[in-house]
């Protein structure tokens, strides 16, 4: 039977720690080294790739904008011709790290509209990503460009939020925008909570959460400590809380 | 001058002159397993990679009419088989050499997009395959999985030639196959250069609306080939047809 990939795409407000998250998730799933995993970093800052400790060489904005440039400049190709050419680039700016596969969305800076461009580059993203076992999205804030500029659909959306009033209700409005605006489709969605200083903190806002709560990491000085050392969370040790409640979230969602 | 006339015979002196590893008969059926549409090959799992963008490589399918010009079902291998370069990336030259029949000025340029689509076809398990036509580049990968269990460029050369082969208007294959060194491989790209020219000539008459023949950069080209001029002819008939 052919395998079915899992997609997982990560939201919420910026300085939540969703980056943090990610990074632990794509460990956890990269140490099952039968599988192949796919990291998408979808946010312009492209902090997943400094959380994984990758270097990556080209985004898939500057794919984006090298074909436009080459459009302006009246070059045209068959739509076949111009799919495997774009499919051949983006391979080239996979960066590979065991049985990880890193692809950094980047920021567009083309003015004007460029949609079947991005059309073109959707569907390029998604024919890679049927090559993997799962794929996880590091995405923006906002759940709409999870679809404008990755991919239309993925099977679990995970809002993250820090214990303050904002997060949450910013993680409400992406469920909202998702759920109603049918900005993104998915299958699952769901909420961890991040920086949890007391576990009265998660009763609280569990309380009112619309969401399902997936599971909460408490404020963790080592995570502050990669983060401020810039080290890869691929290394962060496997016996950590933070590293075992991500575990254990993967394990509930049944994404292996 | 014939389509590629000149191409095939600057292979053919190609192959004569270099020391050929092999020249094996393909098989009639490829006994490989399909990689049931997942063939991305991670680094981790690769024992060779062929044509990165790295390295140096040219890819290209020319066509004849003359039965005469190809050697159907040979496989010629300039360079080390794939299990001899495990751990190693090579430049990697691949001419695909095919008898067709049927190419008039009409449909000779809608043939030639279908024939390129032919090698993303190839699902083999354990090959990945990435390439761009307007660059001539082809760039893949073989699993470690796949060395071990015998993937070599006699399945490879056999598989694309039975995919080639599913066209009515294909009847004969030969393939050659560079890994030797990034001069041999540019010596080929020298000689297909007029191939990739010829193609994009192909490309800009007959997908712009309303090319200027007189400044445009594949001139020379269009007024050397018969098949072109042909091409041409056709095109400006259709379009003074349109126009009244």
């Amino acid at each position: 039977m052919d395998k079915k990939t899992k997609t997982i795409a990560l939201c919420g407000k910026g300085g939540v720690g969703k980056t943090s998250v990610s990074a632990l998730m794509i460990k956890n799933l990269a140490q099952r080294k039968d599988l192949k995993v796919l990291a998408i970093d979808a946010d312009p800052a492209v902090g997943l790739c400094t959380a994984l400790g990758v270097q990556i060489k080209k985004t898939v904005d500057d794919i984006r904008n090298d074909l436009i440039n080459s459009i302006k400049k009246g070059e045209s190709q068959s739509k076949a011709a111009t799919l495997n050419m774009l499919d051949y680039e983006l391979f080239d700016a996979l960066t590979e790290y065991d049985n990880i596969g890193l692809l950094a969305i980047g920021r567009p800076e083309s003015e004007g509209c460029f949609c079947k461009v991005n059309s073109l580059l959707k569907d390029i993203i998604q024919d890679l990503a049927k090559n993997f076992d799962v794929v996880l999205i590091d995405g923006e804030a906002g759940v709409e460009q999870i679809n404008r500029r990755v991919m239309k659909t993925v099977d679990h959306l995970i809002m993250i939020s820090d214990t303050s009033a904002k997060g949450v209700n910013v993680a409400n409005t992406i469920k909202h925008l998702a759920q109603d605006n049918k900005a993104v489709d998915y299958k699952s969605m769901g909420m961890i909570l991040n920086r949890v200083r007391d576990e009265s903190e998660v009763l609280n806002i569990k309380n009112n959460l619309p969401i399902q709560l997936l599971g909460w990491l408490p404020e963790d000085d080592l995570i502050r400590e990669f983060d401020f050392h810039g080290r890869s969370f691929l290394d962060f040790p496997d016996e950590a809380r933070a590293c075992k409640t991500v575990k254990q979230i993967i394990q509930d969602l049944q994404i292996l | 001058m014939e389509l590629f006339e000149q191409t095939f015979s600057d292979i053919r002196n190609y192959i004569e002159g270099k020391n050929c590893r092999f020249r094996v008969a393909a098989e009639q059926k490829t006994p490989w397993p399909s990689g049931k549409g997942r063939n991305v090959v991670l680094s981790d799992e690769m024992a060779v990679e062929l044509g990165s963008p790295q390295m140096n490589s040219v890819s290209c399918l020319i066509w004849t009419e003359n039965r005469n010009l190809i050697c159907d079902g040979k496989i010629n291998l300039v360079g080390p088989d794939i299990k001899e370069s495990n751990g190693q990336s090579l430049p990697f030259g691949k001419i695909v050499l095919a008898e067709v029949s049927g190419f008039d000025e009409a449909g000779t340029y809608d043939k030639y997009k279908e024939m390129e689509a032919v090698r993303y076809s190839l699902d083999l398990k354990g090959y990945m395959i990435r390439a761009v036509s307007q660059y001539q580049r082809e760039w893949s990968r073989i699993s470690r999985e796949a060395v071990q269990k015998g993937f070599s460029f006699k399945v490879l050369g056999s598989a694309l030639r039975e995919e080639y082969l599913k066209k009515d208007y294909i009847h004969a294959v030969e393939i050659l196959f560079v890994t030797s060194s990034g001069e041999d491989v540019g010596e080929l790209q020298e000689i297909t250069k007029n191939v990739g020219r010829t193609i994009s000539a192909m490309n800009k008459m007959l997908s712009e609306i309303d090319p200027d023949c007189d400044e445009c950069e594949y001139n020379d080209v269009c007024d050397e080939v018969d098949e072109l001029k042909g091409m041409r002819k056709t095109r400006d008939e259709k379009r003074m047809n349109t126009n009244g």
